[in-house]
């Protein structure tokens, strides 16, 4: 019924590289899209046009992106030289990982994983290492204190997010994200965890540091946090990380609680990305509506009100399932 | 052949990681390398077969300790202050101890009467249905004492912060 590239490909090897050429492919071409998505979103929610170079301003994106591939590498003259190289690879290449893992088709996937849940949350932890060597390696007081937040952040937004998918592996019993979306076949997981869904989008948004949780770059206060000392493509990584973590929560918010790639009448893969760019667009609508959290204000709400919440969830979760 | 090199390159990230921690001056780079050495203990659980562990060690000690690691050095001076310079005493104590610790643990994996078992049936002894099934059955005291000797090293870690403060 399901077909994995190893099977189709008959070699490891080739398959590999294969899924890392798609995978790499897709998150580039989609980064640049989702910056011109939201550069069109911000400029509609602010009353302005927003870019306007070549058809409906696309041509903008291919003039940034030669911009930044052009520019110099610059490195900062008492920076770690070593850290400060690696950290944007670092932060880049989990989500590049952990992106074969979504079952985007119910017949052609990349490979189903039976502890699929349990890696996406180890390796999509590693990041946060990346963005404290970006910080401490750039030798910039700035991004030093970008770092110490978004740290200080990634761990306290980890354990809601955390919390609200462990109900979805009690309910389903597994923890391939294959199955996951199987198991919603009758209805999707959002009407019986609703509360989950939501403190999961919550900590989504805080763990790609995107408004109104963007303390680690806020740009009024820290220039630009934690890259403020990065040029050319070297920032742009960090750039393409960031949407790319982006896709990549929505992405798990769609097969955990949007019931995947299910859905009547189109193709698999069409409704798969329809929710996930749905999910996109709202927590773009976030970033354009919210104003940003002081950091007292933003531990606060991830301590007293996220994590209770979600413990009380699991704790609702667990009686239910008992008792039913 | 392949398998071969894929072990050893596992080995030496445990090793270098393992003297960068042990060694290096800077207290950055001994967290480096202890994330570095425990990335590698990861990989040998994956070479031995058990993606599970090699996931939650990557979880628990990388994402979790490394980063509190982290989290707790950036919140204290330690980061900017030189370390004070080896103590010859305390390093020869150190060597000592380590030599001895080393023997022992040398000794009794060298006394050791290993039997090959015959590599599970099917995926499912390794599976986390079976991991889950052990811990919370046959070796339930076990896993309750563990989780008691963390909380003990919690509140320790309390107490001496409180004391320390006032």
């Amino acid at each position: 019924m399901k077909t994995d590239v190893i099977q189709l490909f008959e070699n490891p090897y080739l398959a590999l590289g294969v899924t890392i050429a798609v995978i790499m492919a897709y998150l580039s071409v989609n980064a640049i899209m989702l910056i011109w998505l939201e550069r069109k979103l911000s400029a509609r929610i602010q009353r302005r046009i927003g870019p306007q170079r070549g058809p409906f301003g696309l041509m903008q994106q291919i003039f940034d992106m030669g911009k930044l591939l052009s520019k110099e590498l610059l490195t900062p003259e008492h920076a770690n030289k070593l850290l400060y190289v690696i950290a944007p690879i670092l932060v880049f290449a989990p989500v590049v990982a952990l992106s074969s893992l979504f079952p985007i088709t119910s017949t052609y996937i990349f490979h189903d994983f039976n502890i699929a849940i349990v890696l996406i949350l180890a390796i999509s932890g590693i990041n946060v290492i990346g963005i404290f060597l970006a910080g401490w390696g750039s030798n910039n007081k700035y991004a030093l204190l970008g770092a110490v937040r978004s740290v200080a952040q990634n761990i306290s937004y980890e354990i809601p997010l955390i919390l609200s998918v462990i109900p979805i592996v009690m309910i389903t019993r597994t923890m391939s994200l294959y199955d996951i979306t199987l198991a919603q076949g009758t209805y999707p997981f959002v009407l019986v965890q609703p509360i989950a869904l939501i403190i999961f989008i919550i900590s989504a948004t805080a763990e790609t540091n995107r408004a109104p949780f963007d303390i680690p770059e806020a740009e009024s206060e820290l220039v630009a946090g934690f890259h403020t000392e990065y040029s050319g493509m070297r920032f742009g990584l960090f750039f393409f990380a960031e949407y790319s973590n982006m896709i990549f929560a929505c992405a798990l918010a769609t097969v955990l609680f949007l019931g995947g790639w299910r859905g009547p009448f189109l193709p698999d893969a069409v409704w798969f990305f329809i929710k996930v760019y749905a999910l996109i667009v709202l927590m773009m609508w976030f970033r354009w509506t919210f104003p940003r959290l002081r950091f007292d204000q933003l531990m606060k709400f991830a301590w007293v009100v996220l994590v209770p919440l979600s413990l009380i969830n699991l704790l609702i979760t667990t009686l239910v399932l008992k008792i039913v | 052949m392949l398998e071969q090199a894929v072990i050893y390159t596992f080995v030496a990230l445990v090793l270098i990681g393992g003297f960068m921690a042990a060694f290096s001056r800077q207290i950055l780079y001994a967290i480096i390398g202890l994330g570095i050495s425990l990335l590698g203990l990861a990989g040998l659980f994956l070479n031995l077969g058990s993606p599970f562990v090699a996931a939650m060690q990557v979880l628990i000690y990388i994402g979790g300790i490394t980063v509190a690691i982290v989290f707790a050095m950036m919140l204290s001076i330690a980061m900017s202050i030189r370390p004070p310079d080896p103590d010859t005493r305390k390093l020869g104590f150190a060597i000592a101890c380590a030599v001895i610790f080393f023997g022992a643990v040398a000794h009794l994996i060298r006394g050791a009467q290993f039997q090959e078992i015959a590599s599970p049936a099917s995926e499912k002894a390794w599976s986390v249905g079976a991991l889950g099934h052990a811990l919370l059955t046959h070796y339930n005291v076990v896993f309750e004492t563990l989780s008691l000797v963390l909380l003990l090293a919690i509140i320790g870690a309390i107490l001496i912060a409180r004391k320390a403060s006032t």
